[in-house]
């Protein structure tokens, strides 16, 4: 991890700058690097869409190389959905693409006076007018800036309309439906005028010993085939577990407050396989392909990105919606408008709760009826909240900032101001914890409890063992301290939490590929750090241990379904 | 009575509780596909055994301790030493747990079983509830 692209777009200039070796070594790469460099910039007084907020791409240590999915890319900047520090990554192709064009992270400073969107070809940095391209969708975009470029092959991570319209969970959306979707990372783009950055490079990443990372990652090549956990992801992807998600209770329903709902059968991802798959689509070097491309013809759509599990949940069960098609289309609208389909889909859930308990009604709406179970109207929501129009205005605010309006912050299910994703921490106890705790907000990506108690990602040289989902006890709860950590390292290399081919394994690549000397100790240590380091700055930031709960009526129990025993 | 693990009359027992299972019936009432349980040896347990448990529409047709000479096919078959399963019918290991974890080896259509999780926990709740001679 050695250059940095330091963009200026107040100014329209650039600089290559050196990242420090021994910062590098610390804090490896991707969110981690990112939060050590942003930390003395990300200040109280700065204002998440202001200029002065800065914004960072970064990779990892492994991106680009052979290792399978390791091809992630973190983008980081104060978050104006939470207010604390913001993190999000995404996959597909755009990090490989940023290292081959002589780069491994870039930082965005200021803001243009004009639309614009800026080009990285081989070490060349070039800006260009946006003019034509703003307005377009997130797809439009891409396709649009490749052939201004005249090439396929170029990488393109770009806002759609409601990264321009700084709604507050603007995603930034790259290889077409893949997307750095949490914390509002694509308002911030959209508040400095920038549609889009766009990658293409004939570099290769340089390697410390490649032999001996030729022979670790034919190692992890190995136990991918052995691993029945990325077996069913590339059966069914990410939505093949929704029927496992339903039985134990972890898939959500009725904005968190029903226990048992049969209906979550009909959004089962293998439906979605057999009625409405195309084909599965990987990222990077993934042999995991865990991506799927689907068509609704109720929607008259031929090609969606997606749904991944998240985005049924969000938009299926959590609404009480059971109609697959119209949970496709609502994924596929928020994937062209440039949407985190978790925030969306959270906030129009907890919409529908409001108006359930007469605390909204349509003249609040501008006659809008918004009930569960209506996905039409959730389509037309995102379309609103997208473009700011009407009703929309609040909803693009997020859960926490419209619950607030209406008097009611409590009934908002987010942590830090943001939404909880689709697992439910009564299923799995472990997440009670990491919600609590992450400092992104509630986030299932900053230690992965639902998982290592599933059994799909133990480490157990490092103590992560799978356990019992309803446990309560203080060995639990240092599990959950290690897989953070464990996973802020992994959030650090850019690697996909679905790669889980034992600790040791990544620490021989690290080792290989950088010439680093990490023990596992070490490494643990390192994510330690990072974790501790985000968390500094959100206390910078105002956040306190009061911040560090998730809503009372997440804690209530049910008599029914597979958290009962909760 | 306490009936013997593995045995044909314990399987016979598993075949009997999920007929007169109503969540059973319920949870796969659409499944079709037998099983074959292969109990490996380990310290505890010094043979190999083979149980089948036909299993089609949310009930079960026939269940029995088959000779290995003699294997009938079937759709699934799901090994483990004699120790893991005596983990998963106590209650102590999750069968989905022990899958991904690779303590119990499932061979057959995955995509299939995915869609059928709670019919695989109610025929574990279903051993459990056999009173067993281990």
């Amino acid at each position: 991890m050695e250059k940095l692209l330091v963009i200026d777009l107040t100014e329209k200039s650039y600089k290559v700058e050196n990242i420090d070796p021994e910062m590098a070594r610390g804090y490896i790469g991707g969110s981690g690097l990112s939060a050590r460099l942003l930390y003395d910039r990300i200040k109280l007084d700065i204002d998440p869409l202001g200029p002065e907020n800065p914004l960072m791409f970064m990779t990892g240590p492994l991106v680009g190389t052979s290792m399978p999915s390791a091809g992630r890319c973190a983008v980081s900047a104060r978050s104006p959905l939470t207010g604390f520090w913001g993190e999000s990554n995404t996959g597909g192709f755009i990090g490989p693409e940023m290292r081959f064009a002589g780069f491994d992270g870039v930082l965005i400073n200021g803001r243009a006076d004009k639309p614009c969107w800026v080009s990285v070809l081989d070490n060349k940095v070039k800006f260009h007018d946006a003019a034509p391209l703003w307005g377009q969708d997130t797809y439009q975009t891409q396709d649009s800036i490749k052939e201004i470029l005249a090439d396929p092959k170029a990488r393109v991570a770009c806002i759609g309309p409601a990264g321009e319209n700084l709604v507050k969970m603007a995603a930034i959306v790259n290889d077409h439906g893949r997307a750095a979707g949490r914390t509002g990372m694509g308002a911030v783009m959209g508040s400095k005028n920038l549609k889009a950055i766009a990658f293409r490079g004939s570099g290769k990443v340089h390697l410390a010993d490649p032999a001996g990372y030729k022979e670790v990652v034919g190692e992890i090549l190995q136990t991918v085939k052995d691993d029945l956990s990325a077996q069913a992801f590339q059966l069914a992807g990410t939505s093949g577990y929704v029927d496992m998600a339903t039985m134990f209770g972890d898939m959500p329903a009725g904005y968190y407050q029903v226990g048992e709902w049969e209906e979550s059968s009909n959004l089962s991802g293998i439906l979605l396989a057999e009625e409405h798959l195309i084909r599965g689509t990987s990222c990077y070097r993934c042999p995991i392909v865990c991506g799927r491309e689907t068509r609704t013809v109720k929607y008259k759509v031929d090609k969606v990105d997606g749904p991944e599990y998240e985005t049924i949940a969000s938009f299926g069960s959590l609404a009480l919606v059971d109609d697959l098609e119209g949970v496709i289309y609502a994924g596929h609208l928020c994937n062209v408008y440039g949407l985190d389909t978790i925030s969306t889909g959270s906030t129009i859930a907890m919409v529908c709760d409001l108006f359930d308990k007469g605390i909204l009604d349509a003249e609040q709406t501008g006659g809008l009826e918004i009930r569960f179970g209506d996905v039409e109207m959730s389509h037309r929501l995102i379309e609103m909240t997208a473009k700011r129009e009407g009703f929309g205005k609040l909803i693009a605010e997020g859960s926490a900032a419209l619950a607030a309006h209406y008097g009611v912050p409590e009934m908002a299910a987010t942590v830090r101001n943001l939404e909880i994703p689709m697992h439910d921490a009564r299923s799995f106890s472990g997440m009670a914890p990491v919600y609590a705790l992450s400092p992104r907000g509630a986030c299932h990506l900053q230690g992965d409890m639902y998982g290592v108690d599933l059994g799909m990602a133990p480490a157990t040289e490092l103590g992560i063992h799978p356990g019992e989902r309803f446990e309560n006890s203080l060995e639990k709860g240092q599990t959950t301290a290690r897989s953070q950590s464990w996973r802020s390292v992994y959030n650090a290399l850019t690697v996909c939490h679905f790669m889980n081919p034992g600790a040791s394994k990544i620490q021989r690549a690290l080792n290989a590929a950088t010439g680093w000397d990490y023990s596992l100790d070490e490494l643990m240590l390192s994510g330690k750090r990072i974790f501790s380091l985000k968390r500094i700055i959100n206390h910078n930031l105002g956040s306190t241990i009061e911040d560090d709960r998730l809503p009372e009526f997440m804690l209530k129990g049910f008599s029914t379904g597979g958290y009962a025993r909760f | 009575m306490a009936h013997k693990f593995p045995s044909d009359e314990w399987v016979k027992a598993v075949r009997e509780l999920l007929n007169n299972s109503d969540s059973y019936q319920r949870s796969a009432k659409d499944w079709e596909g037998d099983f074959i349980f292969v109990v490996e040896p380990d310290e505890e347990y010094a043979d190999t055994a083979y149980l089948h448990l036909e299993l089609y529409h949310g009930s079960s047709p026939g269940a029995a301790m088959v000779d290995p000479d003699n294997l009938p096919e079937t759709e699934y078959t799901l090994n483990a030493p004699f120790s893991t399963w005596r983990k998963v019918i106590d209650g102590k290991l999750d069968p989905i747990q022990g899958m991904m974890t690779g303590q119990l080896k499932l061979k057959g259509n995955l995509m299939k079983i995915m869609r059928y999780p709670k019919a695989a926990q109610e025929i574990v709740a279903c051993c459990a509830k056999i009173p067993t001679d281990w």
